[in-house]
C-alpha cells in the first residue's frame, strides 16, 4: 500500500513537470507583449524596454523558461547575490563562489498587475474554489444517485423517463448557462422571495469594511455548477445500478430474506459505486471546468474567478500559477480516486 | 409423511410486450418432509422457472404465474398460500422457511462483501443470532458443509476462494436459517467433476442429517441417480413424467426420459452411433428410418479399436509436440517489463497421427485450453517446439504462420459468444475463405458454403439468418462449418459440446465423428467429460496442473489407468 503510493507519487510528479513545461511553453510563446497590455498604446519605448528588463522578458525564450522553473522547483541553483532578494523560505548551500544550491518553498514569483505574490493570490483563491467544489460534489452525488437508482427501479415508466429526460438536457448546457439563468432569476428577478445576490463571493466586505462569511452566496453557485455532474451521475448510476440488480448475488440476497432497502443500499450500491468512481475523472473534470465560468459569472472570488482575470490581462505568473495549482488539484483527486477503488473493491490487489 | 410443498397446476409465462411466451405449462407436484426430489430437463425447459416462482424471486411485473394451488407447510404447522402472500412477508418466507442456491458460485456471491459476513446476514435479518453470537454460528456452519479453515474463509472475499469452496459457501448460506426446504438450482454444473462429487455428497447428508428437504434441478439424469427420492422430468415446460428414482431409471414410460438416458454417451463402452433424442420421440414412421441409422451392432469391441488405431498410428505424424512450456505474464511495474506469473504448461510432449482423435482432459486450471491455444498460436509458447509436417511453427514469424494457419482450426466452448452477433450465418463462414483467398471466385465460394452448411445438417437458408435466430447446436455446428470452410488438417476442439444439451451433444458428437472419416481429420479434442472421450477419441492425454499426467489408448487409459489422478477422474463420474 505504502510503496504504491510512493510509486504513485513519482508518477504525478513526472506528469507535472511535463504539464509546467507544455503550459508555460504556450504561454510564453503567445504572440501577446504583456507590458504593453499594462500601458497601453501609448507608452514609449523606453518604457517598456525597461519594464522588459525588469521582468526578464527581454531574455531569449528557453532561458526564461529555465528560469522560471528554477524558480518553481523546491531544488534549484542561484547566484549567491541573489538569494536575499528571494522572497521564501529557504536554506542555500554553497556550490561555488558565485552560485548556490537552494532548498526552498516553491517560488510562484509576483503578478505583473498588483506585484503581489502570486502563492498569496492563490492562498486567498484557493479555499473558496475548495468549498465551492466540494459543496457540488456532494451535491452532486446526494442528488445524483438516488435519482439513479430511482431510475433503475422504475426502468422505462414514467419517472425514469422524465428524470433521463431532464438528465439529457442537465448534461447537454453548459454550465455558464444555468448559471446566468439562476443569477437573473434567483438573483434579481425573484431576490425579494430568495434573499440572494445575484453576484458575491463566500467571503465578502460588509458595509464597515470588515470581512464577513456569506454561505448563503454559496447556493447558486452550487447549483449552477452541480447541474451537470448531477446529470452524469444519474445516468452512469442509472445504469450501474440496472447492471447490478440483475445480477445473479442480488437474486442470492433476495433468496436470503434481504430486504429492499438494505438490498439497495448493502448489497448493490458498493458494486455501483465502482462504476460511477471508475466514470470519475469524468464528471470531476466537468466540474473543474464548470467552475472558471460560474466564478467568473458570480464574481465568486476563487481560482477560476482569478485565472480568467489574469488572461485578460496577461499576468503571466498567475495565469502559470493558478494552472500549476489546478494541476496539482487533479493529480491530487486522482490519486485519492485510486485509493478509493482498492478500497471498495478488493477484487483490486494493492500491486 | 407430511407434504411440505404442494403444486397444483402451475402456469408461468413471459410478456415480453408483443407476445407471450407459457415456460412452464401446468405442472404439479408434491415434496414431502425430508424428500429429496430432482428435476430434470434439457436448458429452456422451464426447470428454473418453475423453481423461482416457489420463492417469487420472478420478475412480477413482467411473468403471470397462476397456480390452482401453490401452498408450503411453514415450520410454525402454518399452511402459506405462496402466491397470496403479500410482498412484505415475502423475507419471511425466503431464507427462513426456504433457502437457495444457484448454478455459478463465481456470480451468485456478492464480490464486494466478506463472505462470513454474507452468510451472517441471513442468521441476523431473521434474527435468530445477535450480532456477538453470530460469528461462532458462521463458523459452526462452515465446517458443517466442509470448509476447513473456517476463519480463514470467514474474512476471505469470493474471489480469493475456489469454486467448490464458494459453493460450499452457497450451501452454508442457503442452510443458515435451517429451512425446511433447499432447492438447489443446477449447483454443480459450473464445477469440476471431483469437486461435484463432493458437493452432491455434502448436499446429501446434510439434507439427511437435518431431515431437509430438497428440490434438485438438474439437466443431466446420471448426477441424480445416486441423490434423488423422486425425479421429475420436465420437457418444454410440461412434467412428462414422475416416479421413484427407480422405477424411472429402470421402466422410463416416456420416450423423452428414454432419450435422455441413452443420449449420454457410456463410460465404459465405445459405441459407433451416439442415439438422439429423434430416435425416441416422433412418428413412427421417421421412427423407422432413423432406428436403421443405429447399426445392430452398435458397440465398437477393444481389439476392434486397437487395431483400427494401429494402422492410424503406422503413419508419420502430422504434428509433432515437444518441451513446450507457456507461461502467463503480467505488466510489471513500468509498462516496459514483463513479470512472469506462472507456468500455465510445463514441458509437454506428444504427437497426433493423421485422422487422429487425441482427448485432452483434466479439470480447470490444468492448462489444456492454454495447450490448445499454444499450438494454433493463439498463445506464444516460452519453449519448445511444434512442428507440423517437418515445419517448425513455435518460433515463426506471424506474417509466415499466417499460411499455416488455415490448417490448424479451433472450435470454441461457447456457441453463444464465438459467433459476431452481426453477422450472417453465411458470411461468418464465407469470411476465413476470403482472408485466406481460398477458391477461384464468389460464387465458388458461396457454392462451398452450401456444401458444408449441407455437410453439417444446416438447412440452405440458414446462410442468410444472424447468429440469435439459432439454437445453441445449430450455432456450434455454424462454428463448425466456419473451422471446415478452410479444409484444414487440423482441428482443435476446445470444450466444443461441454456447454450443449446432452441430446445436442449427442448430435454434435455424431456429426464429428462423421465429418472426421469424411475430410480425413485430425483432432484435438478438449473436454473434461471422459464419457465424451469414450465416444470421439482414439487416445486420450491426462493434464494435471500444467504438467502431463499420463497418455495412451482410450482402453488402456481408462480401463487400465496408471495414475492415481486419472483413477480419481474415473471415480468421480457419476453413473
Amino acid at each position: 500500500m505504502f510503496s504504491q503510493l510512493i510509486y504513485k507519487l513519482m508518477y504525478s510528479i513526472v506528469v507535472l513537470l511535463m504539464v509546467i513545461i507544455t503550459v508555460s511553453s504556450i504561454i510564453y510563446l503567445a504572440p501577446v507583449d504583456p507590458t504593453r497590455l499594462s500601458f497601453g498604446q501609448m507608452a514609449d519605448a523606453g518604457t517598456i524596454e525597461k519594464k522588459k528588463e525588469r521582468l526578464g522578458l527581454d531574455k531569449p525564450l528557453p532561458v526564461q523558461l529555465m528560469y522560471y522553473i528554477n524558480d518553481i522547483s523546491p531544488i534549484s541553483i542561484y547566484r549567491t547575490s541573489e538569494l536575499s532578494e528571494l522572497p521564501v523560505t529557504k536554506s542555500a548551500l554553497s556550490l561555488s563562489s558565485t552560485h548556490s544550491l537552494v532548498l526552498k518553498m516553491p517560488y510562484l514569483r509576483e503578478s505583473f498587475q498588483s506585484g503581489r505574490k502570486v502563492s498569496e493570490l492563490i492562498g486567498e483563491a484557493l479555499p473558496k474554489t475548495l468549498i465551492l467544489a466540494f459543496a457540488s460534489l456532494l451535491f452532486a452525488l446526494l442528488i445524483g444517485i438516488p435519482l439513479g437508482i430511482i431510475c433503475a427501479l422504475n426502468r422505462d415508466k414514467m419517472a425514469d423517463r422524465a428524470i433521463i429526460a431532464f438528465s439529457t438536457l442537465g448534461v447537454s448546457l453548459p454550465s455558464y448557462i444555468p448559471a446566468i439563468m439562476f443569477a437573473v432569476f434567483f438573483g434579481y428577478v425573484w431576490s425579494s422571495l430568495t434573499g440572494l445576490d445575484v453576484q458575491g463571493s463566500i467571503i465578502e466586505l460588509n458595509d464597515l469594511g470588515n470581512e464577513e462569511i456569506r454561505i448563503r452566496n454559496l447556493i447558486l453557485p452550487v447549483l449552477a455548477l452541480g447541474i451537470r455532474p448531477v446529470a452524469m451521475i444519474t445516468q452512469l448510476s442509472r445504469s450501474a445500478f440496472l447492471d447490478v440488480m440483475n445480477q445473479e448475488y442480488i437474486k442470492t440476497a433476495k433468496a436470503k430474506g434481504v430486504r429492499l432497502v438494505s438490498l439497495l443500499y448493502r448489497h448493490a450500491l458498493p458494486n455501483a459505486s465502482i462504476t460511477i468512481i471508475s466514470a470519475s475523472s469524468g464528471w470531476l473534470a466537468t466540474l473543474i471546468a464548470g467552475s472558471y465560468f460560474v466564478e467568473s459569472i458570480f464574481n465568486f472570488k476563487g481560482i477560476g474567478d482569478l485565472t480568467i482575470s489574469s488572461l485578460t490581462s496577461f499576468d503571466i505568473p498567475v495565469i502559470l500559477g493558478t494552472l500549476i495549482t489546478v494541476c496539482i488539484f487533479f493529480i491530487i483527486i486522482n490519486l485519492v480516486v485510486d485509493m478509493l477503488y482498492t478500497k471498495v473493491d478488493p477484487r483490486i490487489k494493492v500491486n | 409423511m407430511d407434504t411440505l410443498l404442494d403444486i397444483n397446476n402451475l402456469s408461468v409465462s413471459f410478456n415480453n410486450g408483443q407476445s407471450n411466451v407459457t415456460a412452464v405449462k401446468s405442472i404439479s407436484f408434491q415434496i414431502y418432509k425430508g424428500e429429496i426430489v430432482c428435476l430434470v430437463g434439457e436448458s429452456g425447459s422451464g426447470k428454473s422457472v418453475a423453481a423461482n416462482s416457489v420463492m417469487r424471486l420472478l420478475d412480477e411485473s413482467k411473468t403471470m404465474v397462476i397456480a390452482e394451488r401453490m401452498s408450503f407447510m411453514s415450520k410454525s404447522g402454518e399452511c402459506l398460500d405462496i402466491l397470496q402472500l403479500p410482498k412484505d412477508k415475502l423475507p419471511g418466507l425466503r431464507g427462513q422457511e426456504i433457502g437457495m442456491i444457484f448454478q455459478e458460485p463465481m456470480t451468485s456471491l456478492n464480490p464486494v462483501i466478506k463472505c462470513g459476513d454474507q452468510v451472517a446476514e441471513g442468521l441476523l435479518i431473521h434474527g435468530l443470532e445477535s450480532t456477538h453470537s453470530v460469528k461462532d454460528k458462521v463458523l459452526e456452519l462452515f465446517k458443517e458443509v466442509g470448509l476447513d479453515d473456517s476463519k480463514r474463509i470467514f474474512d476471505s472475499y469470493p474471489h480469493q476462494l475456489s469454486g467448490g469452496q464458494k459453493q460450499r459457501i452457497m450451501i452454508a448460506m442457503a442452510m443458515a436459517c435451517n429451512p425446511s426446504l433447499l432447492i438447489a438450482d443446477e449447483p454443480t454444473t459450473a464445477l469440476d467433476v471431483t469437486v461435484q462429487k463432493k458437493i452432491l455428497e455434502a448436499l446429501k447428508e446434510l439434507c439427511r442429517n437435518k431431515g431437509m428437504a430438497m428440490l434438485f434441478i438438474s439437466h443431466d439424469l446420471n448426477i441424480v441417480k445416486q441423490l434423488a427420492d423422486k425425479i421429475l422430468v420436465m420437457f418444454k415446460g410440461e412434467i412428462v413424467e414422475q416416479g421413484s428414482t427407480l422405477e424411472v431409471f429402470n421402466h422410463p414410460k416416456h420416450p423423452y426420459t428414454k432419450g435422455l438416458l441413452s443420449c449420454r454417451p457410456p463410460l465404459k463402452t465405445k459405441l459407433r452411433i451416439l442415439p438422439t433424442l429423434s430416435d425416441f420421440i416422433g412418428n413412427t414412421e421417421a421412427k423407422k428410418l432413423i432406428s436403421n441409422r443405429l447399426p445392430d451392432n452398435n458397440i465398437i469391441t477393444r481389439q476392434e479399436h486397437e487395431s483400427a488405431f494401429k494402422s492410424l498410428s503406422s503413419v508419420e505424424p502430422i504434428l509433432k509436440i515437444k518441451h513446450v512450456t507457456t507461461s502467463f505474464t503480467q505488466a510489471g511495474m513500468f509498462f516496459w517489463n514483463k513479470k512472469k506469473v506462472f507456468k500455465a504448461i510445463q514441458d509437454i510432449s506428444f504427437v497426433l497421427y493423421p485422422g487422429e482423435v487425441l482427448g485432452l482432459v483434466g479439470e480447470s486450471g490444468s492448462g489444456k485450453s492454454t495447450l490448445g491455444r499454444t499450438i494454433c498460436r493463439l498463445l506464444d509458447s516460452e519453449s519448445g517446439s511444434v512442428t507440423y509436417r517437418n515445419i517448425e511453427l513455435a518460433n515463426m514469424p506471424e506474417n509466415e504462420f499466417r499460411v499455416f494457419r488455415k490448417n490448424i482450426q479451433i472450435i470454441f466452448q461457447d456457441p453463444y459468444a464465438s459467433l459476431n452477433p452481426s453477422m450472417k450465418a453465411g458470411d461468418a463462414i464465407l469470411e476465413p475463405m476470403i482472408v485466406h483467398k481460398l477458391c477461384a471466385n464468389k460464387q465458388e465460394r458461396i457454392e462451398k458454403v452450401y456444401s458444408l452448411l449441407e455437410s453439417v445438417g444446416l438447412p440452405a437458408e440458414s446462410f442468410h439468418k444472424y447468429p440469435h435466430e439459432f439454437s445453441g447446436g445449430q450455432r456450434q455446428r455454424i462454428s463448425i462449418a466456419r473451422a471446415l470452410s478452410l479444409n484444414p488438417e487440423i482441428l482443435i476442439c476446445d470444450e466444443s459440446v461441454s456447454a450443449l444439451d446432452v441430446n445436442v451433444q449427442a448430435q454434435v458428437l455424431n456429426l464429428l465423428n462423421e465429418l472426421r472419416s469424411k475430410f480425413n481429420l485430425s483432432m484435438i479434442f478438449i473436454t473434461h467429460d471422459l464419457s465424451v472421450v469414450r465416444f470421439i477419441c482414439d487416445r486420450v492425454m491426462v493434464m494435471k496442473n500444467g504438467r502431463l499426467e499420463e497418455i495412451g489408448t482410450v482402453e488402456q487409459v481408462m480401463d487400465n489407468p496408471a495414475s492415481d489422478y486419472t483413477r480419481l477422474l474415473l471415480e468421480s463420474v457419476p453413473e
